[in-house]
């Protein structure tokens, strides 16, 4: 399935001129000269939900703007293939997964389906995620050159899944990363992008007193009670009850409420029966709001960050962690749990607090809470950090150059 | 006919002896008056002279030759309404070869009078043709009157026009009036560096009454209108400075980490490693902080130190990593000797060295580096310091920088290029002594720019 953005996405690359510089913009375009034509197709499994397809929403508009000729489509497979590649999804997280032959056959069946359904037709293949990742054998009929993006951590793997899909891997000509402790040993180049978030989407622009209150109003939330706020899909390797347990510790001493909200992505099947599981832990706890964010409520979403008093993340495993990103473009204090590529962006006791356990979550929630000053010293860094490093500006950047590395061995071209 | 013309004799030589007669007196006069014209505005020394003396003989003697005509008129035995209707006619040529001349003269005296005027030069064409219709216009209002016709519709009819004009052309008439306003204050001259508060730059290369011309620094050539450049704040930084025999040219680096797949868990493990890792993990290492944390004063030095000291937790060896001045290098293979002499030393004296967590592995990354020439230039100080405020902090940390590691120098490009281009010694000692760990990337720019200001003042 061809994803069309052309009419959905008006923002233009200029527009974050007030933001990043008039400077970061030329550079942006001086590298888009060198890239002008250069056919890119991208291919991932959902259009909708989750971080990858939020990126692309943004990018592939954004990139084309460059003089790039960019495409998306995503693949398509019935509900038996995405139960498959969530447990996948779980086995390369550590989880221990049990997956049959005939499931691995459905991996295989579905991947060659799309192979016979879709148009390959580029310079650049740029591969999201293990869902597509056999698409690969199709490289020696249709040419070009092939990345895997990989956007989750694959650095402790089950072993059975990931030599499955490093027969894949093996193929491409580079893999990227979101965060170096990610990566396992691959026979391939393997760079390093960090994902973004794009200052001018409805989940991170500015927002007014009148519409913030507007959305509090909409879900009952008190605006005058101090509010914990953590806003991830429902998964279990977000950690939704050890969130709700740190927060019972937390309501202890201080009169606040927590927020866990989120929504469910259409590749993942298992997040109904979380958000279950969340409700049930919940039930009761007149300070404990479980709301479930329909797709699309990106401004609601906006909304209770800028709302939070403190955002937390306390995720078992992570991929990047964009919704941290997102807390501190609003110069939010964040607590969150030191996995994944959340050390990228909170840099302990300067752009935000890192924990390891439930109480640890807890004694930070507490410190932010009750030290309202260290909380705005922490949220006004980390809005700074995310500015230098984690806006869409940089990430476009970064697959610019990632382009033009693909055709060059050495360490230093001169173009 | 013959005999018509022997009874009626009289009646035709007169007013032709008459006509006769003016033509000669129109020819003594104008060989009288113009020999006195010539003499007088030869003296005036106007240029104008010759066009106006060339064009106007011709009508003066026609003009002589209508009032011959006119008078022949009245000695003609034409009746009273004949004879008024001929002198409506003669009367009517006599005011159209006044518009003709008028016209002609316009032309020609007006492309004269605009040559003289160097800056901003208004545009010929547009003022021709405003006098142009301007005469017309008299002339029919002129020509109406004398025939008696109503005004008030040829009134209204070019009123019209002109609103119809003035509308059209409205974006040139401001243009034009701004033009006015521009070379009556005379703020801004060829030559000048200026600069819009909409962020257009460079110098003037061409100033009309329409529009103005700019070079900027990336080699464009702007046009600016100049109502915009009346209603928009703009700096005129005065005069071209010294040229730089050799422009300085602007590059910038822009890096992409690629992961190498090594990592250390303990002192032995890195320092291994370290011995043959290429200059781009070296300078990844202990480059990368300042770029992506410039904002923070100040930076942590090397990845290096930062590790020791969070992973291992060994605070002597972090501090000796730490006070490795990678700037004092010219060398990549250098500062990594230094390095791995600095851990190898400490590992012989502290053999029992910790292991860090799995999680807290020592990712080797390198830099994969892209060097690019920006579009921009600088000739001279005025230039250069325009273009420092625009160019991104890689281009900035390249040229500051980087380029100690190419000129195998304490030096930079800034530096080197002010002191060969203009002699200026204290201002290139000044941008060396810069050193990245008191302040930002955007300090020393600030620095720079401020230092450049104040010597160009």
């Amino acid at each position: 399935m061809n994803v069309e953005l052309k009419n959905q996405f008006k923002t233009k690359i200029d527009d974050y001129e007030p933001i990043v510089g008039r400077n970061v913009i030329d550079e942006l375009k001086l590298l888009g000269n060198h890239l002008q034509g250069k056919k890119v197709q991208n291919i991932n499994s959902t259009y909708s939900g989750g971080g990858v397809a939020e990126i692309l929403t943004r990018m592939v508009p954004l990139v084309n703007q460059l003089g790039l000729d960019v495409s998306w489509d995503v693949i398509t497979g019935d509900d038996t293939f995405f139960d498959v590649t969530k447990k996948f999804h779980n086995a390369l997280h550590g989880r221990q997964e049990h997956i049959t032959e005939s499931e691995f056959d459905i991996f295989l069946n579905t991947n060659e389906n799309n192979i016979r359904r879709m148009k390959l037709d580029a310079d650049i293949f740029f591969i999201h995620d293990p869902q597509p990742s056999a698409l690969i054998t199709q490289r020696s009929a249709v040419g070009g050159k092939w990345i895997w993006r990989c956007h989750i951590d694959v650095s402790h793997p089950d072993q059975r899944v990931w030599e499955f899909l490093n027969r894949f891997v093996a193929k491409y000509d580079a893999a990227v990363f979101s965060a170096p402790a990610f990566s396992p040993k691959l026979p391939i180049r393997q760079f390093l992008i960090s994902p973004s978030i794009d200052p001018l989407s409805d989940k991170n622009k500015e927002l007014s007193k009148g519409e913030i209150e507007a959305v509090l109003h909409k879900y009952g939330l008190d605006p005058g009670k101090p509010m914990v706020v953590q806003i991830s899909r429902f998964d279990y390797l977000k950690d939704p009850i050890g969130v709700i347990e740190a927060f019972k510790m937390v309501r202890k001493g201080f009169n606040c409420q927590l927020i866990l909200a989120g929504g469910t992505a259409n590749d993942d099947p298992e997040s109904a029966e979380v958000l279950n599981d969340v409700r049930n832990h919940a039930d009761g706890h007149r300070d404990i709001k479980v709301l479930l964010i329909p797709p699309g409520s990106d401004i609601d979403i906006n909304a209770l960050q800028r709302a939070a008093t403190v955002v937390l993340q306390k995720s078992l495993k992570e991929g990047f962690g964009l919704t941290i990103s997102e807390a501190l473009w609003k110069s939010k204090p964040v607590v969150a749990s030191a996995v994944g590529g959340i050390p990228l962006q909170i840099i302990n006791k300067f752009t935000g607090l890192l924990c390891h356990s439930v109480d640890g979550a807890a004694y930070a929630l507490k410190q932010l809470l009750g030290n309202p000053e260290l909380a705005s010293q922490l949220g006004e860094n980390g809005r700074e950090h995310v500015k230098q490093n984690f806006l869409i500006t940089r990430h476009l950047k970064e697959y610019l150059l990632l382009f033009i590395a693909l055709n060059h061995e050495s360490d230093v071209i001169y173009l | 006919m013959f005999e018509w013309i022997q009874e009626n004799w009289v009646t035709l030589a007169v007013p032709a002896a008459v006509f006769l007669a003016f033509c000669i007196v129109g020819l003594w006069a104008r060989r009288v008056l113009y020999k006195r014209l010539n003499k007088l505005l030869i003296k005036s020394g106007w240029g104008g002279r010759e066009i106006l003396v060339q064009t106007s003989r011709g009508p003066f003697f026609f003009w002589f030759m209508l009032l011959g005509a006119s008078a022949a008129i009245k000695f003609s035995s034409l009746s009273d309404e004949a004879q008024v209707l001929a002198g409506k006619i003669i009367g009517s040529i006599f005011i159209i070869s006044i518009i003709w001349l008028l016209l002609i003269l316009t032309n020609r005296l007006v492309n004269i009078f605009l040559e003289e005027i160097k800056s901003p030069r208004p545009p010929g064409r547009f003022v021709t043709n405003g006098l142009r219709v301007t005469i017309l216009m008299l002339g029919v209002l002129i020509l109406a009157d004398y025939w008696g016709w109503p005004l008030t519709p040829v009134i209204l009819l070019l009123a019209t026009a002109i609103l119809i004009a003035v509308v059209a052309s409205r974006d040139i008439i401001l243009n034009v009036f701004s033009g006015f306003e521009i070379a009556a204050a005379r703020n801004i001259r060829e030559g000048d560096f200026i600069k819009l508060s909409t962020g257009e730059e460079g110098y003037v290369i061409d100033m009309t009454w329409r529009t103005i011309k700019i070079k900027t620094p990336d080699q464009h050539t702007v046009i600016v209108p100049n109502s915009k450049l009346v209603r928009e704040t703009v700096i005129n930084y005065g005069h071209p400075l010294k040229k730089a025999e050799k422009p300085f040219r602007f590059y910038t680096r822009l890096h992409l980490k690629e992961l190498t797949g090594l990592k250390a868990g303990n002192l032995t493990e890195l320092v291994n490693i370290l011995k043959s890792a290429p200059d781009s993990v070296i300078y990844y290492h202990t480059h990368h902080f300042l770029e992506e944390h410039q904002f923070l004063t100040p930076e942590p030095s090397n990845d290096f130190a930062l590790w020791v000291e969070d992973s291992l937790d060994d605070h002597v060896l972090s501090e000796k990593l730490a006070n490795i001045d990678t700037f004092a290098y010219f060398s990549l293979e250098e500062l990594k000797s230094t390095i791995v002499s600095v851990i190898e030393k400490y590992i012989a004296a502290n053999p029992a060295s910790k292991k860090a967590k799995a999680e807290n592995d020592f990712h080797f990354i390198k830099s994969n580096s892209v060097v690019i020439p920006t579009p921009y230039f600088a000739s001279d100080l005025r230039e250069f310091v325009e273009v420092l405020r625009k160019i991104t902090i890689d281009s900035l940390y390249y040229h500051i920088f980087e380029s100690r590691l190419r000129l195998q120098k304490i030096s930079n490009d800034f530096s080197v290029w002010i002191r060969d281009s203009f002699g200026e010694n204290d201002l290139a000692d000044k941008i060396d002594g810069l050193v990245p760990y008191t302040s930002t990337i955007e300090t020393m720019r600030s620095f720079i720019i401020q230092n450049i200001e104040k010597r160009i003042k």
